[in-house]
């Protein structure tokens, strides 16, 4: 099976009610990094009239997680209806194929390093 | 303590949506209208009612498509249609269809509260307005008390006119009023033409359903209550509408019925005797408390959102301890007073300058049936938690049908020709102060949409702030 990586950068605000709803979509596993960062607007805030001139790196969440890619467009249209507020800073998200995945405790590997497994 | 309000937790459930949707769609104004309807043409108006509120139905989901791209947007279609057509037809739809057409539809509803109430307490010579403006005191007051006192007066006015809308209805339908049946045709016209001809009339039975949008941040589950809240609440008044249709067919002569101003009262006396004209009356003060309260919370925060997006002045976007923009309510609220005082909401002219408003209304709707094909067209990838289905079908069926009600707003040609005329005035005015207003204060060329991201940005409080003094910056380096 085919498996698919997906990197969600967001507001540190939006990582509660983010986590929740993945769960809900059926996703147990998921990694989350701290962060800070800024994109095209440098971190300028929308409400601001000037665009900084330097970057302004702002406190983001990065939620990297694993998703078969059978699966993998359902899941983006979930997150992007889940993260959607219209404004600036919603996030992005990264989309990158991955080769092989390991469970070190039992040697599994692909898919099967993912779900519960009977061992 | 502003933000604090502003970012407090929805606690407004799809009771509250729906409570605000029938408050505002259900007027006395509407019974009267749907008295003369079915007088005209008898029950077959309930065909006219049902194109209506399809059409209404189909708004109300174009509606809630924009709601879910352009979220918890205070002022609502303004705001689409800055995004969509820019601030001149911004400006006209919002003040034109919505602003000055509902304190003038609110002031009358107000009178006709204080004409009720002057007819049913016979004892005391208490003069018609001064019900209205003890009326208007209270709700402003209430309104100044936040969403929490909204959301109970709401539940318990709506509700009230619900259930007893409801019974009376259902009473008349099953013949079982304690009056004396009346015998009469049911149909007295099947030719579409006349059926087609009063669906502009049928129209203003179902207006309103959108007042729901602007206090969607405080709804729970907002992606589903909101048009669900709109969709049934439209349905609730339809089921409303033609019970009480079948029972005026069974309890109240077509003639009589045609000549009454106060047709919802007649039926009452002709069905229950004197307990009906009372519970009749309480109906109406539910009706009109309702309405007016839906409408001074609901256009004072579309005000809000019009000042936020520059369209008015900044003072408007105030808001007071309890989140309440009480700039806005004092100033729409004070208007009708002004309004009920003079005596203007009581006279003739100003039930055809309704008639003329539901015009400017009917374009408004028209105008956010088009926002939805051009933000489809601009951003077909944006994610949107609600999307009218059938593509732009939908969506054009709804531009097309409304055009076709404006055509049939009135059965009388030379009525319809005045309308006409009004509104051509009427948007003549608007149009000399929006291109003053966009072109002096917010510097704005006329027709051109703005960003998205802009239109959304500017709903933040501290967005008027930053470019105030980007202005401010720009002058002084002029200088």
């Amino acid at each position: 099976m085919k498996l698919s990586r997906v990197e969600i950068i967001t507001s540190t605000s939006k990582i509660e009610k983010l986590k929740n709803s993945i769960a809900r979509f059926g996703i147990s596993g998921m990694t989350v990094f701290q962060a800070m960062g800024c994109g095209v607007q440098l971190g300028t805030k929308e409400y601001e009239a000037e665009q900084n001139e330097e970057p302004s790196l702002l406190p983001k969440e990065m939620v990297m997680l694993i998703v078969p890619t059978e699966r993998l467009n359902d899941f983006l249209e979930f997150v992007k209806k889940e993260l959607y507020t219209g404004h600036i800073g919603d996030g992005k998200i990264f989309i990158s194929e991955i080769s092989n995945i390991v469970r070190v405790r039992t040697g599994e590997e692909g898919y099967d390093a993912l779900i519960s497994g009977k061992d | 303590m502003e933000a604090a309000n502003e970012t407090k937790a929805p606690n407004m459930g799809l009771a509250s949506a729906i409570a605000t949707g029938v408050g505002l769609i259900v007027a006395t104004s509407c019974l009267l209208s749907l008295g003369q309807g079915s007088a005209a043409i008898g029950t077959t108006f309930i065909i006219s009612m049902a194109i209506a509120c399809a059409l209404n139905i189909i708004t109300a989901l174009s509606m809630a498509e924009l709601n879910a791209l352009m979220p918890n947007l205070t002022g609502g279609l303004a705001q689409y249609t800055l995004a969509c057509m820019g601030p001149f037809v911004s400006v006209i739809a919002m003040v034109g269809g919505y602003l000055v057409c509902n304190t003038m539809i609110a002031s009358t509803e107000c009178a006709m509260f204080g004409n009720t109430l002057k007819s049913v307490i016979t004892q005391v010579n208490i003069p018609s307005s001064a019900y209205c403006i003890a009326l208007l005191v209270v709700l402003i007051i209430s309104n100044l008390n936040g969403v929490d006192v909204f959301a109970k007066i709401q539940d318990i006015m709506a509700y009230g006119l619900i259930i007893s809308l409801t019974v009376m209805g259902f009473l008349g339908m099953t013949k079982l009023g304690s009056g004396t049946p009346v015998k009469q045709p049911a149909v007295l016209s099947s030719n579409f033409t006349d059926i087609a001809s009063f669906c502009g009339l049928a129209f203003f039975l179902f207006i309103g359903c959108e007042f729901v949008i602007p206090i969607s941040n405080k709804v729970k589950n907002a992606r589903r209550n909101i048009p669900l809240g709109m969709i049934l609440s439209l349905l609730i008044v339809m089921g409303m509408q033609v019970m009480l249709v079948l029972g005026f067919h069974n309890y109240v002569d077509w003639k009589q019925l045609g000549r009454s101003t106060t047709p919802h009262i007649l039926y009452g006396s002709l069905l229950l005797g004197k307990a009906g004209v009372i519970w009749m009356a309480i109906v109406s003060i539910f009706a009109v408390t309702s309405t007016v309260n839906t409408i001074i919370s609901s256009l004072s925060y579309i005000a809000k959102g019009m000042a936020k997006i520059k369209m008015l002045p900044k003072v408007f976007a105030k808001s007071n301890k309890k989140g309440a923009p009480y700039v806005s309510v004092l100033t729409i609220g004070g208007a009708m007073i002004v309004i009920n005082a003079t005596g203007l909401s009581t006279s003739s002219q100003l039930s055809f300058l309704i008639l003329t408003g539901c015009v400017f209304w009917m374009i408004a709707y028209v105008i956010s049936h088009c926002n939805v094909l051009i933000l489809r067209h601009r951003l077909p990838k944006a994610p949107r938690t609600f999307k009218v289905p059938g593509g732009p079908v939908l969506p054009l069926i709804g531009m097309i049908g409304t055009v076709w009600m404006i055509y049939n707003i009135s059965s009388n040609p030379a009525e319809r020709t005045n309308i006409y005329l009004l509104c051509l005035i009427i948007f003549a005015a608007l149009a000399v102060y929006a291109v003053i207003w966009i072109k002096k204060v917010m510097k704005r060329k006329l027709f051109k949409a703005l960003p998205l991201k802009e239109v959304m940005a500017m709903e933040n409080e501290l967005y008027l702030t930053y470019h105030d003094n980007k202005s401010e910056t720009g002058r002084q380096r002029k200088i």
